[in-house]
Parts: C-alpha cells; structure tokens; sequence
C-alpha cells in the first residue's frame, strides 16, 4: 500500500480530507519528538526553560488530538469511509491517543528535571539516572521510527519497534531494581526518588505506546489486528511481512 | 485464569472472528455459472454459494451483471430469447436448469421483490392472498392467517389492519414495497431475492425496509442486489463485489468493508479510479 492510493479518490474533497488527517498526524507526532528531544537536553543538562517548554508542549497536542478527533468523526459522518480509508481513521484516533499519552508521560519526566532544578541538584547525582536516559532516549528513537514508518506506510521496521520495547522492559526494570536498593540508607529526598520512579515508569511508557503505534499501522498497512498475537504467530506474520516488501 | 476469561482470551486470538462461509448450511451453490445475451457474454465462470438464512449482497458498478445473475436464481433470464446460460445451480441440492424443473414451482420457492414496488391494482387483502389463490387455496381460514401473517412479517400489520379492503395502489411508495415483500413471502418461498429494493424510497422507508430484512432472514434466505454500498454494509451478512460479468470477491461483509483482499474491491468501495 502507497500512500499516493489515499489520493486517488473520485471525491476530492475525500482526498482532501484523507491528507489532511496524515499531515496532522505526523504534524502531532513531530510535537511529541520535539517534547522528547526536550526531555533528553533537560534530563542531561538539568535545563529548566526546556523542561518548562515540555509543559507548553503539551498543551498544543492536546489541541492536536481534539482535531484529529474532529477531523476523523466528520469524515465518519460525512464521506463514510471504508476499507484501507476507514482503517486510516480509525487508526488515526488511536495514534492521537497514543501521542497525546506519551505527550503526558514527558510532562512526568519533565517535572522530575523541574522538582531537581528546585532542589538545586541534577538528576544524574539519582539512582537510575543512567536509565531513565536509555530509556528517554530509546522511546525518542522508537518514535521517529514508527512516524517514519507511518509516513511511507513502510512495515520494514516494526520488528526492531517490537524488539526495542523489549529492550527497554529490561532496561526499566534494572533501573527500578537499582532506585529499589538505594532506598535505604540514601541520603537524597525520598520525595525525589519517588519523582525518579515516576520518570523511570512514564519514559517507558513511552515505549509501550510507541509499540501501539506500530500495531495501528499494521494494522492500517496490513487489515491485520496483531494486538493479541502470540510471539511465533507475530514472527510468523513479520517474516511473511517482510518478504513481500 | 477463570473460564470466562480463558473464552474472552481465545476468541482474541483468533484471526477470523467474523463468519465463515465454511461453517454455513448452504441453500444455493452456483458453479461455473456463464450467461450470454446474444453472442455477449454477460456472466463470466461464477461460482459461489449462498448461505441458508444469511442475507448475500451483490455490489457492483452498472452493468457488472448483479442483477442478472440475481434473476438467475428465479430463472427470470428464461423470458428473454437471447439469453443462454452454462453451469450448474442447484437450490438446497435440486438442480434449478434441469429439463424436470417447473419453473413455476421454482419461482414459488424462490420470491422475488424488484426496484420499483408494484402491486396489483386490488385491495391490501388480495394483493399477499394472490399466490396463495394462484396455488388453488380458497380456505378463507387459511387464507386470512397467511395474509395476517405475511403482513406481520412485512411489518405492515399494524398500519393496514383496519383497511385491509382498500386498494393497494392508496398506500405510501415504502407501504407498497412492504405489501410486494408480505406477497412474495405469504407463498412462504425457501429464498427471496431483492432487486434494489429501495432504490425507489425514502430515508425513513428504506430503514423500515432494512430492518424488515434482518427480521426475515430468520425463515429465508436473502439475496440483495444494491447499488448502495452502506445498504450492503449495514443489512448483509455476506457481500459479493461483481465487476464485468466475473463475481471478483465474495467473503463475510466485515472483511470486505474493512479488509478487502483484491485491490479491483477496495478501488471500488473506497471510491477510487481504478
């Protein structure tokens, strides 16, 4: 499937509406990069300004997903799409939701960087630090990847999505098994550690939501629904994927 | 994992969780089914089968030969000279084209309601008891029930039960549609076929009609030919898509709607140039 095909109705105003919807969604998913991005330099350099432009951020996707929302029920009510257009809406409001919960999950981050800032340390000095950046840092990759994925309708990738979520359950895990042990006798607010297992959960929530994404867009791609594919029917399905492409 | 739950989790896991037609009674089998008007052919190797108490769409662009292939299944065909059929129909295993077919017995199993509603210039009573006389019942007892009956069926009961001597043609155009149905039906046929049943009604009278056919597929089998796309999606359980006489894919609505396999399929219902 091309993404030209959603051009090429006899309606135009239907193609209209079709593009629309994909530009507003890279559009949104562009505003939560940016927010990672932010989260990155701010986790990293404890900068506060970027921290707060997280916030800012977030409000404009907000705005981002009541529009698509829009955009989506009027082309339900008005031009009753089917097959790939309808998978496109559908998938369309649930990528909105995805990026406007991972858009949530970096105000979580961000606050973590704001409360430091306040209490005049970095957030390296923290048990976990080193993976709350994996994990920023993975979920920000995962992400460009399924948009890039999105914006050429290309399955390629959605294996190495999969397996870096994976990767990053570990990488989360290890990080809380190390905040876990540094409860004891640390001398650091418990308050902030608190805050760091906050951003350590909402970083790799990002991931899991950046895997939605992929499963939409197989789902847009394919007619497939993978959501609840156990692991050697999901290689079996990727394997078949990939050949044909 | 308790067993509500382990029920929850392996419906979830299967691919195909909409209806198959491996799993239905069949009521029609067509096998490479040709039709020619003349030296055109109009129908091109059609094989397919048609489930028992489902409702099965035709789709399809104008001329892709829907409707005849639906006039096929009451051998309506057989009134035009020119035509000529090859292949093989058979109804609940009975071979329709066979030379020992009366084809009047036929149409009495397999009723049919066309675009434009067309009842006889009579009363409401004798428009649904003409094919009860027609089959030489004169039992007023009989014939009151089947008429009372057809017309519930029909969901028109409750409108004309008092005037049931008025004449027919006074009726609304969605009224009249209703006693075409109640009339094919009071025969109580084993299929019922619809030629753009409401091509010719409003809004409010086609959803009174749709609803009438998700009630009668419980005692028929229905086939509906429509070029309304959302009409097939809405009331069909199987949908077949025609395109230049060939029957181009044919599966359970939910798949063709949202997840058509053959690109000439999603072109068409997508609205695409193809």
């Amino acid at each position: 499937m091309e993404r030209q095909e959603f051009k090429n109705h006899i309606s135009g105003q239907l193609n209209q509406n079709l593009e629309g919807l994909f530009n507003r969604i890279l559009e949104m998913g562009g505003l939560v990069e940016r927010q990672l991005e932010h989260v990155i330099t701010a986790v990293q350099n404890g900068d506060l300004a970027l921290a707060k432009e997280v916030f800012q951020l977030d409000k404009v996707i907000n705005r981002e997903e009541i529009e698509i929302d829009r955009l989506c029920a009027s082309v339900l009510a008005r031009q009753q799409p089917a097959a790939s257009d309808l998978r496109l809406i559908i998938m369309g409001i649930r990528i909105a939701i995805d990026l406007e919960r991972m858009g949530d999950e970096a105000v979580k981050v961000a606050k973590l960087v704001v409360k430091m800032h306040a209490a005049d340390m970095r957030c390296n000095v923290l048990p976990g630090y080193n993976g709350l950046v994996e994990l920023v840092v993975g979920g920000h990759a995962m992400l460009k990847n399924v948009l890039d994925s999105f914006a050429r309708l290309d399955l390629s990738m959605v294996r190495s999505v999969f397996a870096d979520e994976e990767k990053m359950d570990k990488v989360f895990k290890n990080a809380i098994l190390e905040l876990n042990n540094s409860f004891k006798g640390s001398d650091i607010d418990v308050e902030l550690l608190l805050e760091m297992v906050n951003a350590l959960r909402a970083s790799e929530r990002v991931t899991d939501h950046s895997e939605n994404i992929a499963e939409s867009i197989v789902y847009l791609v394919r007619g497939r629904d993978i959501r609840q594919m156990d692991s050697d029917k999901l290689h079996e399905f990727l394997t078949q994927v990939e050949a044909e492409i | 994992m308790s067993e509500q739950a382990q029920t929850v989790s392996v419906t979830l896991d299967r691919d195909d969780r909409g209806m198959t037609l491996e799993s239905e009674k069949i009521a029609i089998e067509v096998k490479d089914w040709n039709l020619y008007y003349g030296t055109k052919q109009a129908l091109n190797s059609v094989n397919m089968v048609v489930p028992e108490n489902r409702v099965t769409s035709f789709i399809g662009p104008s001329g892709c030969g829907k409707s005849t292939l639906l006039r096929c299944f009451n051998r309506m065909n057989d009134l035009i000279d020119i035509v000529n059929v090859k292949g093989e129909m058979t109804l609940h295993g009975d071979d329709m084209y066979s030379k020992q077919m009366d084809v009047a017995a036929l149409r009495r199993r397999v009723g049919m309601v066309f675009q434009k509603p067309n009842p006889f210039p009579k009363s409401i009573y004798e428009n649904v008891a003409y094919g009860l006389r027609l089959q030489g019942i004169s039992d007023k007892t009989v014939l009151d029930e089947t008429v009372e009956w057809a017309l519930k069926g029909a969901g028109l009961w409750n409108e004309v039960k008092d005037r049931l001597n008025e004449n027919a043609l006074g009726m609304s155009g969605g009224q009249q549609q209703r006693l075409c149905i109640a009339r094919a039906i009071a025969i109580k046929p084993e299929v019922l076929l619809l030629d753009e049943p409401t091509s010719a009604l409003d809004p409010i009278s086609t959803l009174a009609i749709e609803e009438l056919i998700f009630e009668l597929k419980k005692e028929f089998t229905i086939l509906i030919v429509t070029h309304n796309m959302q009409q097939a999606a809405r009331v069909s359980d199987y949908t077949a898509f025609m395109y230049m006489g060939e029957l181009i894919e044919y599966t359970d609505t939910d798949s063709l709607f949202t997840n058509p396999q053959k690109k000439r399929t999603e072109d068409y219902i997508t609205g695409r140039y193809g």
